[in-house]
C-alpha cells in the first residue's frame, strides 16, 4: 500500500501541495489567452488526476533502490525518462478527453481546440511533474528506512538487554553451587580451617556477582575479581586438576566492559575443558593493552577424543552478541580449537569511566 | 558389603567415605576418580554397591554402568550427583536411588538401606538397563554418543562420526571412522533413542547418519540403494524411502 494513501492527514497534506500547481497552470492557461472558465475547469481536475495518476512513481522507486553507489544510476535514469514519458504523455491525452468531455457544456466549446494546442507544452509539464513525484518517493522511502532501522535497533537492543538479563539469571550456575557446597560438607569433617576459608571464598564470589548484576558496565579489574574468586573455589574442587596462568597487564584494568562478559568465559574453560579430562590441565586467562584496545585471552585444554565444538554454544554467543552490541565493529571476537587448546579472544577499544 | 566409590572429585568421594565409615559392614574396595578406573576396580573386587556420579569425564556414570552391564555385572547402585533433579525423578520409578549433593547423614543411610534391601531382595529385583536410565535423566533429549566395549578395550563413539549402524540379531554393528563395532542391543532400542533428524531408518537392518548420504539410486523397479560419501552402497527399502522422502519434503 501506498504510504501517502495509507494515512488521510498525509493524503491532505499530499494533495494541499498540489494546489500551487493547479494555480499555476490556471496562470499559464490565462495567459496564452483562455476564458477564467476554459482554465479553471481544465487545471482543477488534472491536478487531481496528476495527483492520483503520479502516485504510481513510488511503486517504480521502489522497486528501484537507490544504490550506495552512482553505477545504478544509469540504468535507473532510462527507468525514470521512459516512465516520465510514458505517463507524461498519457496524463496529455487524458487532458484532450477531458476538454473533449468538459467541450458538452456551453462556454467550453473552444477547449478542444485550445487543448490539442497546448498538448506538447502539456506533455512536458507531465514529464517535469512525474519526475518531481519520482523524487518525493525517493525520500519518502528513505523516511521509512530510516524509522525501520531506527525500530530495528531499538530492537537489537532490547534483545541484547534480555540476552544481558539471561547471561545474569545463568550467572548463579546450580550445578556449581550444589557441587562447591558438597565439597564445603566433606571438608568440614577432613580440614575445618579449609572449610572456612571455602565458606569465605563462596561468600565472596556471591558478593561479587550479585553486586555486579545490577551494573551494566563494570571495569576490568572487578570481572577479574570475580573469576579469581570463582576459580580459587574450583580449585579446592577440582584440587591438582586445575592450574591456573594469570598474565594480567595493569594497564587494561580500568578498561570498561559489559558486566559478566568473563564469568561465561572462565565458567565454559572449566566446564568443556578442564572438568572433561581426567588429568585436568591449565587454565590460562592474560590481559593486555595495546594501541588503546584491550586483548582478553582465555585458554583451556580439550578432550582431543572429543568432537570440535560446531558453532558457538549459547554461553559464548552470549558474550559475543553483548561485546559487539556495546562496542560494534570496535570489538572482535574470536573463538576455536588448535593443537588441542580451545581459545576465546575478545579485543575491544580501552575506554575507561569519565 | 563391597563398595566403590565412583566421582572424580576428591573431596565428593571422601563425603561418602565419611559416612560409609560408620557402617562397620561395609568395605569400601577402590575409589575411582573416572570411569576406567571404575571398570578396572569393578572387575577386580567385584562390588556389591557402587557409589556413581553422573558427570565425569570421558565416561559418565551412565555408560559405566552400561559397561558394567555388557560384562553381565550388575552390582546395586547409588548415583550421587549435583546432577538436575527432575531429571532424577525418573529414576524413583526404577528404585534406582540418588543422592542429590550435599546429602545429610540420614539421607545417605536411608539410600544404602534401600540398596541393602535391593540387594538381599527375595526374588532378586531386576534394575532396568543403564540406557534406559541415561535415556530418562536426558528427558527427551537424543544420544550424544555410544560406548562400545570392544574386548579389554572401552571405544566412545560420538554421534558424528557414526556413519550407520546395521542390526544383526541381538547385535548392532556401528561403522565409524573406517571400522566396525558390535555391541549387544537391538536396533530399535537404538533408533529410538537417535535424533530423528539426523539418524533415518532407511532399511529394516540399516539406520543411516544422513550426513552421508549423497544420493539414492534406482536399480530396478522394487530396489533402491543409497549411495554414501565414501561410496558404499546401503539397501534402501520402501518405507525407508518413504521416511527420506517426508525428510527431503519437510526441510
Amino acid at each position: 500500500m501506498h504510504p501517502l494513501l495509507a494515512s488521510r492527514a498525509r493524503l491532505g497534506a499530499y494533495l494541499l501541495g498540489w494546489a500551487p500547481i493547479a494555480l499555476l497552470l490556471t496562470g499559464i492557461a490565462r495567459s496564452q489567452g483562455w476564458s477564467w472558465a476554459e482554465a479553471g475547469a481544465l487545471a482543477l481536475p488534472l491536478c487531481l488526476l496528476a495527483a492520483f495518476l503520479f502516485l504510481s512513481a513510488w511503486f517504480l522507486c521502489r522497486a528501484l533502490p537507490l544504490g550506495r553507489t552512482l553505477e545504478s544510476l544509469g540504468g535507473h535514469g532510462a527507468a525514470w525518462g521512459m516512465a516520465a514519458v510514458l505517463m507524461g504523455g498519457l496524463w496529455a491525452g487524458l487532458a484532450w478527453l477531458l476538454a473533449r468531455l468538459l467541450a458538452w457544456l456551453p462556454g467550453l466549446e473552444a477547449l478542444p481546440l485550445r487543448v490539442s494546442i497546448a498538448l506538447p507544452v502539456l506533455t512536458g509539464l507531465g514529464i517535469l511533474l512525474y519526475l518531481a513525484s519520482v523524487a518525493l518517493s525517493y525520500l519518502m522511502l528513505a523516511q521509512d528506512r530510516a524509522i525501520e532501522a531506527e525500530r530495528r535497533g531499538a530492537e537489537l537492543q532490547l534483545l541484547a538487554q534480555e540476552s544481558e538479563l539471561k547471561a545474569l539469571r545463568a550467572q548463579l550456575n546450580p550445578h556449581f553451587l550444589f557441587n562447591s557446597l558438597n565439597s564445603l560438607s566433606a571438608l568440614t569433617a577432613l580440614d575445618p580451617a579449609r572449610a572456612r576459608e571455602m565458606c569465605v571464598l563462596l561468600s565472596d564470589f556471591l558478593r561479587r556477582s550479585l553486586g555486579l548484576g545490577e551494573r551494566r558496565l563494570v571495569a576490568l579489574r572487578e570481572e577479574l575479581d570475580l573469576a579469581r574468586a570463582y576459580l580459587a573455589i574450583e580449585q579446592i574442587r577440582f584440587g591438582a586438576r586445575l592450574q591456573l596462568d594469570w598474565r594480567i597487564d595493569p594497564a587494561a584494568e580500568p578498561a570498561l566492559l559489559p558486566t559478566l562478559l568473563l564469568q561465561p568465559l572462565v565458567e565454559n574453560a572449566i566446564k568443556h575443558g578442564i572438568a572433561a579430562l581426567p588429568e585436568g590441565g591449565i587454565l590460562s586467562l592474560s590481559t593486555e593493552a595495546v594501541e588503546g584496545h584491550v586483548i582478553l585471552r582465555v585458554d583451556n585444554p580439550m578432550d582431543a577424543d572429543a568432537p570440535a565444538p560446531q558453532g558457538l554454544g549459547l554461553g559464548l554467543r552470549q558474550v559475543r552478541q553483548r561485546l559487539l552490541g556495546r562496542f560494534g565493529s570496535r570489538a572482535r571476537f574470536e573463538a576455536g580449537v588448535q593443537d588441542g587448546v580451545h581459545r576465546v579472544t575478545l579485543v575491544f577499544p580501552l575506554e575507561i569511566e569519565p | 558389603m563391597k563398595a566403590l566409590i565412583i566421582d572424580d572429585e576428591d573431596l565428593a568421594r571422601a563425603v561418602v567415605r565419611e559416612h560409609l565409615a560408620a557402617h562397620p559392614d561395609m568395605e569400601v574396595t577402590a575409589e575411582c576418580a573416572n570411569g576406567f578406573e571404575a571398570l578396572k576396580a569393578a572387575a577386580q573386587h567385584q562390588p556389591d554397591l557402587i557409589f556413581l556420579d553422573i558427570q565425569m569425564p570421558k565416561l559418565d556414570g551412565f555408560e559405566v554402568l552400561e559397561l558394567l552391564e555388557a560384562e553381565g555385572k550388575r552390582p546395586a547402585v547409588v548415583f550421587v550427583t549435583a546432577y538436575d533433579q527432575h531429571a532424577l525423578r525418573a529414576f524413583e520409578a526404577h528404585a534406582v536411588d540418588y543422592l542429590l549433593k550435599p546429602f545429610s547423614r540420614e539421607r545417605f543411610d536411608a539410600a544404602l538401606a534401600k540398596a541393602r534391601a535391593l540387594q538381599t531382595a527375595q526374588p532378586p529385583s531386576v534394575p532396568p538397563p543403564a540406557t534406559e536410565l541415561a535415556a530418562a535423566a536426558r528427558q527427551g533429549k537424543p544420544l550424544e554418543r555410544i560406548v562400545v566395549k570392544d574386548g579389554p578395550k572401552v571405544t566412545v563413539i560420538h554421534l558424528d562420526r557414526l556413519d550407520w549402524v546395521q542390526a544383526q540379531d541381538d547385535y548392532v554393528l556401528l561403522r565409524t571412522e573406517g571400522k566396525n563395532l558390535l555391541k549387544q542391543q537391538t536396533l530399535a532400542n537404538l533408533e529410538a533413542q537417535l535424533d530423528s533428524s539426523r539418524f533415518i531408518r532407511i532399511h529394516r537392518s540399516y539406520v543411516l547418519n544422513l550426513d552421508r548420504l549423497v544420493r539414492v539410486e534406482q536399480d530396478t523397479k522394487e530396489h533402491r540403494d543409497a549411495i554414501l560419501r565414501d561410496g558404499t552402497r546401503l539397501p534402501v527399502s520402501r518405507a525407508g524411502y518413504q521416511r527420506l522422502r517426508e525428510l527431503w519434503e519437510g526441510a
